[in-house]
């Protein structure tokens, strides 16, 4: 028995080192591909700088939008039984299913100048379509499904019963949640963010359609990978990929023990 | 002083209905019925947490019925504290008393956070977080929190439920202490009618979402008025059966009877006919050795079964073509030296036999 359970525990350990391997190799592969003078070299370069700058801008203008929009909505979701709350959750989760692409083509025709929307929007000085508005429209539209399911799971976590307690010592609706659930909830909600926001910045299918200039890091890079070749594109690569572990590790830092 | 009139709430599919109580000024009710009587319901439908459906709730004369929990006054004490697990021991009891948001007693929140905390001996836990506090601990914070405010009013959900019974007497104590000391209107949900006995001036039996009975704790112990409050305060002897008219009475209502149930036939004073309860309190019955007289009535052999000893009372059960529970004193189970398989002949005054 003890040898059986060790050799099924040493199966299962390999496979796992398997999937591991195959994620972390690629990525150390990119990181010592690229020499110390070239990553100092592509941070010289303006174009790329711009283009990191402007992912940063528009993912962050679409993590606030989305989290303005979608805590609101969690909250919903988390507390109150509401007819449709499923249909409302069902809805709100589409855009992880949705090919990219696809994404793209129908935020094309929805916020395009020919359509109602668009026109309209258009009219009022707000143009998407090669304009960075696009861009802050396609990364809202792939993220808002995980800032809203982080923080409705943040939310979720906090027993309901507090806010109650809080209102008989005095607070509002309002100030039970300012001054219990939300600080509770935080890290989950600000979790919840920042991969909202990391996805917003690896986001590719959906802003090549709607924006492809002026160009963020990931257009940059295919870009770059398209018409120069493989060691023009590695740079750019590394840095977007250095922003990414960075978030990563804040992520894991803010999230409640039990979910790491 | 609380009163409820006619109160009526619906949570899913489970009805509190017909909630009449008053609580005067000062004083410390009781609501006590099995898991899922509708307690808990009750309190929060006074605090103002569930929605009423009928009813009113006058706190002081005041008709607070469409108020918000937040301007009710109150202090609520859950079964399971729910205290603040992102602030410190400090900041859970000084939550109410937040600077300028137009809550009484703005004057020095620290200095009553001190005083409750010294009141309630858990001074050294102040700068604690919540987490690793006994269920002791959390039970005195919750109870501080709730009375930093100062409220009229106080609302206490199965305080004891959840401590080991020795911090639990202690508690009690000084539940009942703090009580008189701050002379705060309280109403408690319990299941246990120990605690009603020793804690409150008047209790209310719920029983499927409706107040079965309510007076002093005493008055519904020694004369409940329906079998099931008779067994939910272990009154003693519940027994079902049927009540047949011996004489025709004297025109006040009560007459003599004679109750049937299974094998045992009693002689008692009745107010109405047909199938009823009749409920004999444990200290009611008489035992003695020998046989019983074959005519007398509410006299019958009986046998020992087992006796169960709790302290200066045993309690006697007997088997007398039925089970009953007799209460004696130690001593005098000693002297008539009762012990399983003996014969006793046991006796009950009429009037000792309550029908409900």
């Amino acid at each position: 028995m003890p040898v059986r359970s060790l050799m099924s525990r040493v199966v299962l350990a390999a496979l796992g080192a398997c999937l591991v391997l195959f994620i972390v190799g690629p990525l150390l592969r990119l990181l010592f591909f690229a020499s110390p003078a070239s990553l100092g070299a592509a941070l010289r370069d303006t174009e790329l700088r711009d283009s990191i700058v402007l992912t940063v801008f528009t993912a962050s203008l679409a993590t606030f939008i989305a989290a303005l929009l979608g805590v609101p909505l969690a909250y919903l979701l988390a507390r109150r039984n509401f007819p449709g709350r499923r249909l409302v959750q069902g809805l709100i989760e589409l855009p992880v299913v949705v090919p990219h692409p696809v994404a793209g083509i129908a935020l094309l025709l929805f916020l395009g100048r020919r359509s109602e929307v668009g026109g309209a929007l258009a009219h009022l000085g707000l143009e998407f379509v090669s304009h960075v508005p696009g861009i802050v429209a396609a990364m809202l539209f792939v993220s808002a499904p995980i800032l809203v399911s982080g923080a409705r799971e943040a939310f979720r976590g906090v027993d309901p019963q507090l806010e109650r307690v809080a209102r008989t010592l005095g607070d509002t609706g309002w100030g039970a949640f300012r001054r219990v659930t939300l600080p509770i909830a935080g890290r989950g909600v600000l979790a919840g963010s920042l991969l909202a926001w990391s996805r917003s910045v690896s986001e590719f299918g959906s802003i090549v359609i709607l924006t492809y200039n002026p160009k963020v890091a990931s257009i940059y890079i295919f870009d770059r990978f398209t018409a120069y070749g493989l060691q023009a594109a590695v740079p750019a690569a590394v840095i977007l990929l250095l922003v990414a572990l960075t978030v990563l590790v804040v992520v894991r830092v803010l999230q409640p023990e039990e979910r790491r | 002083m609380i009163r409820l009139e006619n109160l009526h709430v619906r949570v899913g599919t489970f009805d509190l209905r017909e909630i009449t109580l008053e609580v005067p000024t000062g004083g410390y009710a009781l609501i006590i019925g099995p898991t899922g009587s509708g307690k808990t319901t009750l309190l929060e439908a006074v605090a103002g947490h569930a929605r009423l459906r009928a009813g009113r709730v006058f706190m002081h004369d005041d008709d607070v019925t469409h108020l918000p929990p937040e301007r009710r006054r109150l202090g609520f004490v859950y079964q399971q504290y729910h205290l603040f697990p992102h602030l410190s021991v400090r900041d859970n009891i000084g939550y109410g008393l937040g600077r300028g948001r137009g809550r009484r007693d703005a004057a020095d929140p620290e200095a009553r956070v001190a005083e409750l905390a010294d009141m309630l001996a858990i001074s050294p836990l102040l700068d604690r977080p919540i987490r690793g506090l006994s269920g002791g601990e959390q039970q005195r914070v919750a109870l501080a929190r709730a009375l930093a405010p100062r409220p009229s009013i106080l609302l206490l959900d199965e305080p004891f439920a959840a401590v080991d019974p020795a911090t639990r007497q202690v508690l009690r104590r000084e539940l009942r202490e703090l009580h008189e000391r701050e002379g705060i209107t309280t109403l408690q949900v319990t299941h246990d009618f120990d605690e009603a006995l020793r804690l409150g001036d008047l209790v209310a039996v719920l029983a499927e979402g409706r107040i079965a009975q309510s007076g002093s704790p005493e008055q519904v112990f020694r004369y409940p008025n329906s079998a099931f409050v008779a067994r939910f305060v272990g009154t003693g002897n519940v027994i079902a059966g049927v009540v047949e008219r011996t004489d025709p009475g004297n025109g006040t209502g009560s007459f003599r009877g004679t109750f049937r149930g299974g094998s045992l036939v009693l002689e008692v004073v009745a107010e109405r006919e047909g199938p009823t309860h009749a409920v004999i309190r444990p200290e009611d019955i008489v035992l003695s050795l020998g046989h019983s007289p074959g005519s007398a009535r509410n006299h019958m052999d009986g046998r020992v079964v087992r006796l169960e000893r709790t302290g200066p009372v045993t309690l006697v059960h007997l088997d007398v073509g039925r089970a009953l529970i007799a209460s004696l004193t130690t001593q005098s189970v000693e002297e008539m030296e009762l012990k399983p398989g003996r014969s006793v002949m046991v006796a009950f005054k009429a009037t000792a036999i309550l029908l409900v």
